[in-house]
């Protein structure tokens, strides 16, 4: 907020050289301290931040405790429908002004020496102002709160930024945008959080979780155990209809694709072999009616995971999710997983999107889990400083510059395009972008 | 006030009877977990068996309704216990080979009720994990219900309350 100082210069972390076919990134942007410093300054404290969600703020007064880096802050409903983030900070003594991670109050009164705000942010009441602050009129509004400088929701999913010199959040989620629209326009009635949630700690870089949600070359290793799994239960228990688990991707061999999307972002898709299994799917003929067929095929029959830089991904597959990302450290990363939903669909997708969200994303779930273990390793090899560099050179030579015919049956403008969500082109984007941010202007 | 005065007990021996087996029971799932004994494990559970940890909504506010709100682990009937035994036994899953080693410390087992031929009992567990990554400790809550099958008490439900917010790292069945 008060100027961003970067004394190291970071650049040469990234060894970008694609004309050569080598892009590689060198393993201690995982594990040097300094490192980790500077990215909560430049990245986490320099631009936009996924926050919240609005269906988690619903009513004026609603609020959502969460951070920007290490910055507690809170974001809060206001009377007009608006959105206004707070540092969730006493002005007096900065104990935390929110009780609860998610609440609704008309006035935040600190439980430290009972000083109040309104959700506007003005302070409201100074305990024994006159005998403190004595019998003149006394300028109350210098302990107004600290006001994160931008606050801005795209199409629900609301995001704050330290920064005040920011692009607008629709510019600078670039490509990004047009996969968000994918997700939300295929509910009539909107998203919206279901209750409930789960949080866990890697043993690992933040931005390998990042790298992860958006990594299609590991599905068919990593996650062949789990369509094994439902291979066998299946055939055990004769399931059919959406009980029954999309794996047709998991194994490979459907197209596929990966996206750099500007800005940091990226996004991989695979095709569904069985879109009838997905909650989404019944929806079909309302999505006929009202979207062109490539928007539908899109919405339909692959499934999607998109990563906004710098910290949530959005996962759009058999069951939906928002998994919002935190930097603890450089070895040790907190996640919360959401489960995202169509507002008023029925019970049995309703439960069939739960269900399938608890067999495959959680941390006792039996994918997400398998996940965690192997991007922990990651993180122990990434040590060795004798084995220096990460390679994201696969897929270089077949890579498309600007959008595929996909991407424009989709209505989104990515920055390169890619032929399988094997490779790994995407990471490009991110590596480039977090350069830019990381290097002494 | 004698301290052996049996006019006053309000425990049967009935009553003794069933706190054994109930205790003997949920003693023996924490042991089979530890020591890594599948089917003994698998052999408890009743085959409409609902193994299920939900998820707090709130610090103090738990969710308890699986159909609209997410939960931790929701597996419904023994099925779905046996996939993840399928997934451990596989040694293909990358959080489960090698397996963490747990020991689960269970105590305050008591018997809370009785209706329809179905027993309510209720234990807490402290569940000490290490593997590769590292050791933690988690603080449980379980709720059993439990019913008479051929003459043997088997787990109708066993609901876990993870009293902790955050797990450290992957965790599966054998953790909570």
């Amino acid at each position: 907020m008060d100027g961003i100082r970067l004394e190291k210069d970071f650049t040469a972390l990234v060894d970008d050289r694609v004309a050569d076919g080598v892009f590689r990134v060198d393993r201690s942007v995982y594990t040097d301290p300094e490192v980790f410093d500077a990215e909560m300054v430049q990245i986490f404290e320099g631009g936009w931040i996924y926050l919240c969600h609005e269906s988690q703020i619903p009513d004026e007064g609603s609020y959502y405790a969460t951070d920007i880096g290490f910055t507690p802050v809170v974001v809060i409903r206001q009377k007009d429908g608006g959105l206004k983030t707070f540092i969730n900070a006493c002005s007096h003594r900065a104990a935390i002004l929110t009780p609860r991670k998610q609440g609704k109050a008309r006035v935040l009164t600190c439980r430290f020496h009972g000083w109040a705000y309104s959700c506007e942010g003005r302070c409201v009441r100074i305990k024994q102002e006159k005998e403190g602050f004595g019998e003149e009129e006394f300028d109350r509004s210098f302990y107004d709160l600290k006001v994160v400088p931008r606050t801005e929701s795209y199409r629900g999913f609301v995001f704050g930024s330290l920064e005040e010199n920011v692009p607008p959040l629709r510019a600078a989620l670039a490509g990004a945008a047009g996969w968000i629209d994918l997700m939300v326009e295929q509910s009539p009635d909107g998203l919206e959080v279901v209750p409930g949630s789960s949080t866990y700690t890697i043993h690992g870089n933040w931005k390998m979780q990042i790298e992860n949600s958006v990594d299609g070359h590991h599905v068919s290793t990593v996650h062949r155990v789990f369509a094994n799994t439902m291979r066998n239960r299946e055939e055990r228990d004769g399931l059919t209809g959406m009980a029954r688990t999309e794996g047709g991707r998991i194994t490979g061999k459907v197209p596929s694709g990966a996206y750099d999307l500007g800005n940091g972002h990226m996004s991989i898709w695979a095709q569904h072999t069985t879109p009838e299994r997905r909650p989404v799917y019944k929806k079909k003929d309302w999505l006929e009616a009202n979207f062109s067929s490539g928007k539908v095929d899109w919405i339909l029959n692959r499934g999607r995971n998109l990563a906004v830089f710098p910290n949530v991904a959005l996962m759009d597959n058999p069951s939906t999710q928002i998994r919002r990302v935190r930097p603890i450290s450089p070895d040790r990363t907190e996640v919360t997983v959401y489960c995202i939903a169509h507002v008023g669909e029925d019970d049995e997708a309703r439960a069939a999107r739960l269900r399938k969200f608890e067999d495959f994303y959680l941390t006792a779930g039996m994918a997400t889990s398998d996940d965690m273990a192997a991007l922990e390793d990651t993180y122990l090899g990434s040590h060795a400083r004798a084995a220096r560099w990460n390679d994201f050179n696969r897929g270089l030579h077949s890579m498309i510059e600007g959008a595929d015919e996909l991407a424009k049956l989709g209505g989104f403008e990515p920055v390169t395009s890619s032929e399988s969500w094997e490779n790994e082109t995407l990471y490009l984007g991110f590596y480039r972008h977090w350069r830019d941010l990381m290097s002494v202007k | 006030m004698a301290r052996f005065d049996v006019g006053e007990m309000k425990t049967s021996s009935k009553d003794i009877d069933m706190l054994v087996e109930v205790s003997d029971l949920i003693n023996r799932e924490s042991k089979y977990l530890d020591q890594r004994r599948w089917d003994d494990w698998l052999d408890l559970y009743s085959d409409d068996a609902v193994f299920w940890a939900p998820s707090w909504s709130a610090e103090d506010t738990l969710l308890e309704d699986p159909k609209t709100s997410l939960n931790l682990v929701f597996l419904e009937g023994r099925g779905r216990l046996e996939d993840r035994v399928f997934r451990i036994e596989t040694e293909d899953s990358y959080a489960s080979m090698p397996l963490d080693r747990t020991v689960h410390v269970v105590g305050n087992i008591t018997v809370d009720g009785r209706n329809n031929g179905s027993i309510h009992a209720s234990a807490n567990a402290i569940v000490h994990s290490y593997g590769r990554h590292g050791a933690q400790t988690t603080g449980n809550l379980y709720e059993y219900i439990l019913s008479e099958l051929e003459g043997h008490l088997k787990i109708k439900q066993k609901k876990i309350i993870l009293i902790d917010d955050a797990v450290a790292g992957p965790i599966d069945i054998y953790h909570f």
